[in-house]
């Protein structure tokens, strides 16, 4: 049931609002129970007091106008800090008789206020993210000048770089020029000069035999100065001249194998009469016995000079020649008891022209080039010149070479390779005389599937092609030319070697008429050119058939059988029933191996051994024995001797019969080169 | 201008008072200028009104949100000097909601080359103090308006003198120091002053840049 009093009680716990009454300083007077509750202020407590920073204006404010005719029509806002935390309150206020004021207030519901709050403090946020993110940006920028800055500082000092670099190659390259003009100068200067000295040595020998007449004492005197001053000027030349030779890398070594003792011996011989004076003893101690591989003459020319030199400046004591090997390695070292050479100048005397300064220098004759060759020479061959040496006490200079000249060893390593390589790699003989462009045809062609053999010169190749039966023959006709092309005639009106496809390399155009007239049947211009190269030779080179074997036997079963394991290989298979029909076809075809019936019709295996071993175009061809008789043990020894195997038919497989040739033509390859060097 | 600039404020049209800033902008008006003589009196007048009770709490913020926006746009046209080596910290204390003035402070010592951090309106104390430490700036700049947040502030003063030794310069200002100047004397700080311009003043006064 609705009673005016229950209502009001519904009505004042909904109720928001407070009441309360304050005087005219808004010190509270009464207030209610929500009041006492929302304020959490007691009777005499002042409102003013309570208010945050320009509330008490407001509430002085409120006061006047509730008191106005007018009175408070609209609330006042007014921030009261309750608990330290601020509060709105909105207030309406009217007077009471006894002056003092009646105050509605209400609060702004607390979910409002909040919301209000977050709602700021959330777009306070979002503002200073979006300061920093500005902030971030500028910083980004900033360090992007950075890095472009940077970058252009490098760029530029990279430029500067690459210009220093073109600046130095120019430079370089201008002195190379400038060292080849004077090579070049040097070289044609010696010749010219050398034609006068020739002419000056000449007439002053004539003059000095009388064959113009009697001399005076005088002018025998004059002519003996004017004779030695032109044999000074000429070894001046000489020196100058080969200077420019290995400064052009025009000086061809010749290696060759010899004794290094039968060297020493002969430096022995022919230096003996340079050491005149009888205070200086030459003394060339035993030599070890090493087998050396290198140019005999350039290792006495420069030997010679040391020699010649350290006599020069020893006036008393001995220069010493000794030879010690030092690993691969072999170190000539000539010691003198001479003036010595002072520290600062001992780098220096390798120099063009330089010679120490001393009284004995200027007594002893030299062209002042004399060491700078010999150093350039142990370079080339592969070695280096040394000097230690102490003032007064005497110089020691070493020459040390390698046993095996680098060159000569890069060409075993290449007829090792040429020797080893599996078969199936079509063989083909390159007849080349400079070592490096050797190598660049095994580069080119080894991996293209052919196997080069070389030949450094004519001679060579000739006796290669006694051994093998190449796919075809490169030929550089650099070499000597009128030799090339008389090897390319014989070659072609061979015809045992007329169907090798040969192709002929040149550096001038003008080669090929002649090359084709000779019957080559490629001709390529120099530099080589790999694609061109492999693109010919598998052309042209006889790829199916590389090898022959010849099958002598009377039983035609049996070489059926011999046929039928070597086919789909590259092998061609001649036949011959007889022993005689046999030694005509090994003559005629040149088979790479023979394999031989041991019992034979008409001829024993013995006698067929015996005719190829008479012929020495048959001699090294190499005999597999194949026999299905139980050989007695006399005939098995001499077999072994003769023969490279012996196989028993019943054994004979496909790959039993490749491995037996195979191994005939390893060890025939091996005696044959074996056979050619001697 | 500034009177154009309260009216769009008080309506809530923010499209006309950022279309007001920018037309000036780009009339050539500097953004010292726009900050001192536009939204500095204008945001005062908004505080009076609240005073004379002619805008409501609600108004109050309304009108403050919009001087926001109007700051972030300015903010990347502040003309900015080359950077002088100094680091500021700009912030309101934890509890103080009133950070416009803090703001305008902050753009003012960028535009001097100063490299500043402005962390906004009631910045945990805690937070505040990490900051302060982790940059460890030449000056602290703190911003206070209330009275009653008083305690708060003497408290992050001693927080941050206890952390950074040396401790940086502190300055504070806001409209509680208008009210009671004796609260800087009392804890040893500088007063910023009563508008961005005195904050650039004081604060290269002190630092001697």
């Amino acid at each position: 049931m609705l009673t005016p009093d229950r209502m009001g009680a519904v009505f004042e716990r909904l109720s928001r609002e407070i009441c309360f009454v304050v005087d005219a300083e808004w010190r509270i007077r009464w207030l209610d129970e929500r009041a006492k509750r929302v304020l959490h202020l007691d009777e005499g407590a002042s409102l003013r007091e309570a208010c945050a920073p320009g509330g008490a204006e407001k509430l002085d404010r409120l006061s006047t106008t509730a008191r106005s005719p007018e009175g408070c029509k609209d609330p006042w806002e007014v921030v009261v800090v309750i608990d330290g935390a601020p509060r709105v309150l909105a207030l309406h206020a009217a007077m009471l008789e006894d002056g003092s004021l009646a105050v509605l207030g209400s609060t702004v519901p607390e979910a409002y206020a909040q919301a209000l709050s977050q709602v700021s403090t959330t777009l306070s946020e979002m503002t200073s993210l979006h300061r920093e993110s500005d902030r971030q940006q500028r910083e980004l920028l900033r360090r992007h000048e950075e890095l472009v800055r940077v970058h252009r500082d490098l760029d530029e000092s990279t430029r500067g770089v690459v210009a220093l670099h073109a600046e130095l190659g120019d430079k370089d390259s201008s002195l190379r020029r400038a060292n080849e003009v004077k090579t070049r100068l040097v070289a044609n200067v010696s010749h010219e000069l050398r034609t006068p000295i020739n002419s000056i040595l000449g007439l002053t020998k004539l003059l000095l035999e009388r064959s113009d007449g009697e001399l005076n004492s005088e002018q025998e005197k004059q002519l003996g100065f004017v004779k030695q001053s032109a044999e000074s000027l000429n070894a001046l030349v000489d020196d100058m001249l080969e200077l420019s030779r290995v400064e052009a890398g025009r000086i061809l070594l010749r290696t060759a194998k010899f004794p290094l003792p039968g060297l020493v011996a002969s430096m022995r011989g022919m230096l003996k009469p340079l050491a005149a004076s009888p205070n200086v003893d030459l003394i060339f101690e035993q030599a070890p016995n090493i087998e050396l591989e290198q140019d005999e003459a350039k290792i006495s020319q420069v030997l010679r000079n040391l020699v010649a030199n350290a006599l020069k400046f020893t006036e008393r004591g001995s220069v010493r020649v000794t030879a010690t090997a030092e690993g691969d390695h072999v170190v000539l070292s000539v010691a003198d008891t001479g003036i010595g050479i002072p520290l600062p100048e001992q780098d220096r005397i390798f120099d063009e022209f330089y010679q120490v300064d001393s009284p004995v220098q200027k007594r002893v004759k030299g062209t002042g080039l004399g060491l700078t060759l010999s150093r350039r020479l142990a370079d080339r061959l592969g070695g280096s010149l040394t000097v230690e040496s102490r003032e007064g006490i005497g110089s020691t200079f070493r020459f040390r070479i390698p046993i095996v000249h680098p060159e000569a060893r890069e060409m075993h390593e290449l007829e090792r390779r040429s020797d080893e390589a599996p078969a199936g790699l079509a063989p083909i003989l390159v007849v080349e005389d400079d070592r490096q462009t050797l190598f660049l045809y095994e580069k080119y062609l080894r991996g293209a599937g052919f196997n080069v053999v070389p030949a450094r010169t004519v001679d060579d190749a000739r006796a290669a092609l006694r051994k093998i039966n190449p796919a075809a023959i490169v030929l550089d006709v650099m070499l000597d030319g009128e030799t090339s092309w008389q090897f390319l005639r014989d070659l072609k009106n061979n015809p045992e070697t007329r169907e090798i496809p040969t192709l002929v390399v040149t550096v001038t155009t003008s080669g090929e008429a002649m090359a084709r007239a000779l019957g080559a049947d490629e001709f390529h211009l120099k530099p080589l050119d790999r694609e061109w190269l492999v693109l010919k030779l598998r052309a042209l080179a006889r790829l199916g058939a590389v090898e022959r074997v010849l099958v002598i036997d009377d039983d035609q079963v049996s070489r059926y059988l011999v046929r039928k394991h070597l086919e789909g290989l590259p092998y061609e298979v001649l036949e011959a029933a007889a022993g005689l029909e046999g030694v005509r076809l090994a003559r005629e075809r040149r088979p790479n191996v023979i394999f031989l019936d041991f019992v034979l019709p008409e001829m024993s295996a013995f006698d067929v051994l015996d005719e190829l071993k008479k012929d020495p175009a048959t001699r090294n061809i190499p005999v597999i024995i194949h026999t299905s008789k139980d050989l007695a043990v006399e005939e098995r020894r001499r077999l072994e001797a003769e023969a490279s195997a012996i196989v028993h038919k019943q054994s004979l497989s496909r790959e039993v019969a490749i491995g037996r040739i195979r191994e005939a033509l390893e060890k025939a390859g091996i005696h044959g080169r074996h056979g050619g060097k001697e | 201008m500034a009177r154009d600039y309260l009216r769009a404020q008080l309506a809530g049209d923010r499209r006309e008072a950022v279309r007001l800033i920018e037309e000036a902008l780009a009339a050539g008006t500097s953004v010292r200028e726009l900050h001192l003589s536009v939204i500095e009196p204008a945001q005062r007048e908004v505080g009076r009104l609240w005073q004379e009770n002619a805008i409501s709490v609600a108004g109050e913020h309304l009108a403050t949100s919009i001087s926001q926006l109007v700051l972030a746009r300015l903010y990347p046209h502040l003309p900015r000097s080359a950077g002088n080596g100094r680091r500021a910290v700009v912030a309101c204390i934890e509890g103080e909601h009133h950070e416009l003035g803090a703001r305008m402070g902050a753009d003012f010592l960028e535009m001097e080359g100063f490299d500043v951090r402005f962390l906004g309106a009631n910045v945990p104390r805690e937070s505040l103090v990490a900051l302060v430490v982790e940059t460890s700036p030449d000056v602290v700049g703190l911003s206070v308006a209330m009275t009653f947040n008083i305690p708060e502030l003497e408290a992050t003063v001693e927080a941050i003198r206890a952390a950074l030794d040396p401790a940086p310069t502190i300055l504070v200002g806001g409209h509680v120091v208008e009210e009671s100047p004796e609260i800087a004397d009392r804890l040893g700080l500088c007063i910023l002053g009563s508008n961005a311009e005195h904050l650039v003043v004081r604060c290269k006064e002190k630092l001697g840049c």
